[in-house]
């Protein structure tokens, strides 16, 4: 007995491990993208990148396998240099730390161009400290390279001013000059280097990438905020390839966007109104072929309309700061932009997105965008001109300064450095590249900047060891909602198997002692239909009857931090239904099992003996009706672990299947995984459970 | 219906068969539950085909002015909260599921995505497990640990995967059908094979010196067919369960499409703000489908087995 156990303990092991690299597979080869499920599609391919590289994604197929198995802090300790541990903290936290050689742990963060340790002490509290000695010069080779590389970029670079470009190739021929002298010691190369970068960073202006940011920001805001500009937008996603994969809603709310801009224009230009009115009711009706033909008539109108407005978000958009000036520039000129009403219109509403989100981050810029703005709510076309022509002379002046500190940041040589991040990855910072690295700010969402993390290793303990990973999804451990999710369908399942058991046990021998009378055909045909009726109709028709049309408990479930207890009576309805599913298939095994016992026979001689029929069907029928009905119930959990799927996402019920469903249609994996593999353990183990069930009812069996 | 199919034709080559025809139809008939079944089969069959001449909307018409009514004169089914008319989702989801496979937009095959489903996975069953049931050794042993790799495997899950995979279409629902349908065909066709091989005929043939996959197509799988016609059949009714699961679930037809499963997760939405209609038929359409096969199934194999 224990050998065969064992057998099937290994054999289920070995079913896991295949069924864990088939879903690996499955979900590596499923469209979609994950960065995007969890981030929304407004994400741009930096932020994307940055993500995938934040969680691993972005290593090859059988590495994150390999690291979802085994884990990687093992990895995380070659190239930290120290050994990794994970403690978990008195509020419950698991943190990953370094450990030093004095056994204290220790973890690091960047602010700004600084690094800081953060030591924990002994008594759990963290203390700060700055420890920007721990950097190191990147590779001289690797960045001579690089630089030499960057100095080609640089010549070509057309945005920057002649003037800065000469000052910055001179410091930069000064860093080459040095990096190739060969054998220096780390020490004596960062004092070398000294000079030229300290004259590389007075070129920097700290505030600039700030600045290009608001611009960036408010260059996407404005296509977002005003209705005429959201036309190009509509008219760019119609003409992209995704086209397909618009749905209807997405169709909707586009139309509703062009009958907006329609009624913004207000009689102003009836043409351009009539454009758009058509291109709406042509998405509304999913033509999307004409919509696409008719906007693109009316983004020509619009162009014509509103002279150069549009390439000015573009250029803004592109870092193309001096076009951008150039096409504000020639707003403010009567004899480029002759003023009509639609211009007007649409003038003041684009100056006025485009002013105010600069009024912190730029005011030099913002300010006079929003004076004009009023200006020609006042009906001064003239000074307007003039604020604007401000505006322009700002705007080239701070594009100047963007792309010089840009530039000069390049120029720069990197210094990297391994450790630990207080968010358990095993990070290389980096800074000096002039590499614009996105993060994840909690709170005030994607942050870039010059410097930081740009190499992770998440780390996990693995499979192996314990630890499914982090959710995709949500960012917590998958373990801790797997087990509540698990928890939860359990008491579903459980509740349904109690009532079902002895209901169904007992229909099914009354049908199969009755068999071919009226009452075993209501009895198997009646248990048949619900058998076979998919779990959604039943919870539909149950929903329907029970919560619509009578009113009498709950249609769907709620639940907070304690359920499944907290409001019992919503369990009412998906334990019904799983109820109902199940009661149909055990009865009708049951009823055929016992139908088959009592035509053998020893029921026969038993009867003939004389005893009276309760006895003999108690004493001598029953025992052998049970035994098929029992292993195929325990075999058919899987199937009615599909069928708990079903419920919950009927009702509602925050359980293991829906939790599989919604991180499968996020392809969150290390969730999916999870998910999987105690799925697994539960279909394997009930199987072995139902071998063993089996032996005592029949001690016939012996396995060996 | 697979086998009133196969009776037609071989109806016309000669009395003997036309006997055994009415043989069977006479079997269906004495049979109350496999009559009722049988209709309700042809009553989905007939308005699937003549879909278009039932109804003068189209399924994807849309009425604003009439969004989540109840029956009508003019709705007789009532509408959806895009103002479609349900009875004409429902007749054309019904096409869908019975006698076309949308492969493209222009392009559909005959026979229903759910029948598809089924035969693709009998093929690919059949062919599993009569490898494993005839050349037995350790193809036996690769197939049938394969298989119970996939059995170990919650359907749903199987389905959900598969489907988030290939992306949601009307014939990667039939590829999901199929492969979740295999590996119980090729248990079956195994246990099957097992039996037949030891008859005398597939003896004759491998001293005829047949190749093995002559003797597994045409001598064993033909005396295997029975069995693997009820069992298909029964299949058929679990594909449409499975269809609707899946359309329910969000991993079937893309829409606008009518897919019965997708608009009861539709329509489910407005049930409690008052408007049950929606959800209801086709809830109602499923469940009578997936019944009638099952009465008919059972019927069917209950009078045959009372026959013998």
């Amino acid at each position: 007995m224990a050998k065969f156990i064992v057998r099937r303990l290994l054999l289920m092991l070995l079913t896991m491990l295949l069924v864990s690299i088939a879903v690996f597979f499955i979900t590596e080869a499923a469209p979609g993208n994950v960065a995007r499920n969890v981030l929304g599609i407004h994400i741009t391919p930096e932020q994307e990148a940055s993500f995938l590289n934040q969680q691993g994604l972005d290593e090859p197929f059988y590495i994150r396998y390999f690291n979802w198995l085994v884990g990687t802090d093992w990895r995380a300790r070659s190239k930290v240099g120290m050994p990794v541990r994970q403690i978990t903290t008195e509020d419950g936290f698991r943190e990953w730390w370094a450990v030093q050689s004095d056994g204290s742990l220790i973890r690091w963060g960047m602010e700004g161009e600084d690094l800081f340790a953060q030591k924990r002490q002994p008594d759990g509290t963290v203390k700060e400290e700055l420890d920007n000695e721990r950097w190191s010069v990147k590779d001289p080779a690797i960045e001579l390279e690089r630089l030499r590389a960057y100095r080609a970029e640089l010549m070509a670079n057309d945005r920057l001013a002649e003037a800065d470009r000469e000052a910055i190739l001179t410091e930069l021929d000064q860093v080459l000059n040095i990096l190739a002298q060969e054998g220096q010691s780390g020490e004596a190369l960062a004092a070398a280097l000294a000079g030229p970068e300290s004259a590389l960073a007075a070129m920097v202006d700290p505030e600039a990438l700030r600045k290009k940011d608001s611009f960036q920001k408010m260059a996407t805001d404005v296509s977002r905020k005003n209705d005429l500009i959201r036309v190009f937008e509509t008219y760019d996603r119609l003409s992209q390839p995704e086209t397909q994969d618009l749905g209807e809603t997405d169709l909707q709310s586009m139309a509703r966007q062009l009958n907006n801009a329609a009624a913004v224009l207000d009689g102003a230009s009836p043409a351009l109104e009539e454009q758009l009115q058509e291109a709406s009711s042509a998405l509304e009706s999913g033509d999307i072929a004409s919509a696409r033909a008719t906007l693109e008539d009316a983004t020509q109108t619009l162009d014509q309309e509103i002279g150069s407005l549009g390439t000015f978000i573009e250029a803004l958009q592109g870092g193309q700061y001096r076009q951008a000036a150039d096409d504000l520039e020639k707003l403010s000129d009567p004899a480029a932009t002759p003023l009509d009403p639609t211009k007007l219109t649409v003038l003041a509403g684009v100056l006025e997105a485009v002013g105010e989100p600069l009024e912190d981050d730029a005011p030099a810029v913002g300010e006079p965008l929003l004076q004009a703005v009023e200006a020609l709510e006042a009906g001064s076309d003239e000074e307007a001109r003039g604020h604007v022509a401000e505006a322009a002379s700002s705007l080239r002046e701070t594009g100047r300064t963007i792309v010089r500190t840009e530039a000069a940041q390049g120029a720069r040589v990197a210094r990297v450095f391994w450790g630990v991040d207080a968010k358990n990855h095993a990070v290389q910072w980096e800074k000096g590249t002039g590499k614009v690295v996105w993060q994840l700010v909690p709170g005030s969402g994607w942050l870039a900047a010059t410097g930081g993390p740009v190499e992770y290793i998440p780390l996990q303990k693995g499979l192996i060891r314990g630890d499914p990973g982090l959710s995709l999804r949500t960012g917590r451990p998958v373990a801790d909602l797997l087990f509540t999710r698990l928890r939860n369908s359990l008491v579903l399942a459980g509740i349904a198997f109690v009532i079902v058991m002895p209901l169904a046990l007992v229909l099914g021998l009354i049908a199969g002692l009755n068999q071919g009378k009226p009452l075993d055909r209501i009895l198997s045909v009646g248990g048949m239909m619900f058998s076979v009726t998919p779990q959604f109709v039943t919870g539909i028709f149950l929903i329907l009857i029970f919560a619509f049309w009578l009113d009498l408990v709950p249609g769907a479930t709620v639940f907070g931090e304690k359920a499944p207890w907290e409001r019992p009576e919503m369990l009412i309805l998906p334990v019904a239904t799983l109820t109902l599913i199940e009661l149909g298939y055990v009865l009708r095994i049951t009823r055929a099992s016992m139908a088959e016992v009592m035509r053998e026979p020893y029921i026969r001689t038993a009867f003939l003996k004389g005893l009276p029929q309760r006895r003999v069907v108690f004493k001598h029928a029953v025992r052998n009706a049970l035994m098929a009905p029992i292993t195929v119930i325990m075999l058919h959990v899987n199937w009615l672990l599909g069928g708990i799927v079903v419920v919950e996402v009927i009702f509602g019920y925050p359980g293991l299947g829906s939790y599989i469903l919604d991180s499968a249609l996020f392809k969150d994996f290390n969730a999916i995984e999870g998910g999987a593999m105690i799925l697994v353990a539960v279909a394997v183990s009930t199987q072995l459970l139902a071998d063993i069930l089996y032996t005592f009812l029949n001690p016939r069996i012996r396995f060996g | 219906m697979a086998v009133s199919e196969k009776a037609m034709p071989k109806a016309a080559s000669g009395p003997t068969r036309l006997q055994k025809l009415r043989q069977s139809m006479a079997v269906i008939f004495e049979s109350k539950i496999a009559v009722i079944g049988l209709a309700v089969i042809l009553f989905w069959i007939f308005v699937a085909v003549f879909a278009p001449l039932l109804t003068p909307y189209t399924p994807t018409e849309q009425d604003y002015t009439a969004q989540n009514q109840g029956p009508s004169a003019k709705h007789p089914l009532g509408t959806d909260s895009l103002g479609r008319d349900l009875w004409t989702r429902l007749i054309y989801g019904a096409r869908v599921v019975l006698i076309m496979l949308p492969v493209s937009d222009s392009f559909w095959l005959p026979l229903g995505t759910a029948i598809w489903g089924v035969l693709l996975g009998l093929l690919v069953g059949s062919t599993l497990g009569l490898m494993g049931g005839y050349l037995g050794g350790w193809v036996d042993e690769v197939v049938m640990r394969l298989l119970d790799a996939m059995m170990a495997f919650p359907v749903v899950l199987l389905y959900m995967i598969i489907i988030a995979a290939v992306g949601a279409s009307a014939t990667n629902v039939v590829l999901a059908i199929a492969i979740v349908g295999t590996p119980g065909i090729a248990r079956l066709v195994r246990s099957l094979t097992l039996d037949i091989r030891t008859r005398d005929y597939v003896r004759a043939a491998e001293v005829r010196g047949e190749s093995p996959w002559y003797i597994m197509f045409v001598e064993i799988l033909p005396n295997a067919r029975g069995p693997i016609i009820v069992d298909a059949m029964l299949r058929v009714g679990y594909a449409i369960f499975a269809m609707g699961t899946l359309g329910f679930l969000g991993l079937g037809l893309p829409p606008p499409s009518p897919d019965w499963g997708s608009m009861v997760a539709k329509g489910r939405q407005y049930i409690l703000s008052g408007s049950p209609w929606a959800a209801l038929w086709p809830s109602v359409a499923i469940g009578s489908l997936v019944v009638g096969l099952n009465l008919f199934a059972d019927g069917l194999s209950e009078e045959s087995t009372r026959y013998q």
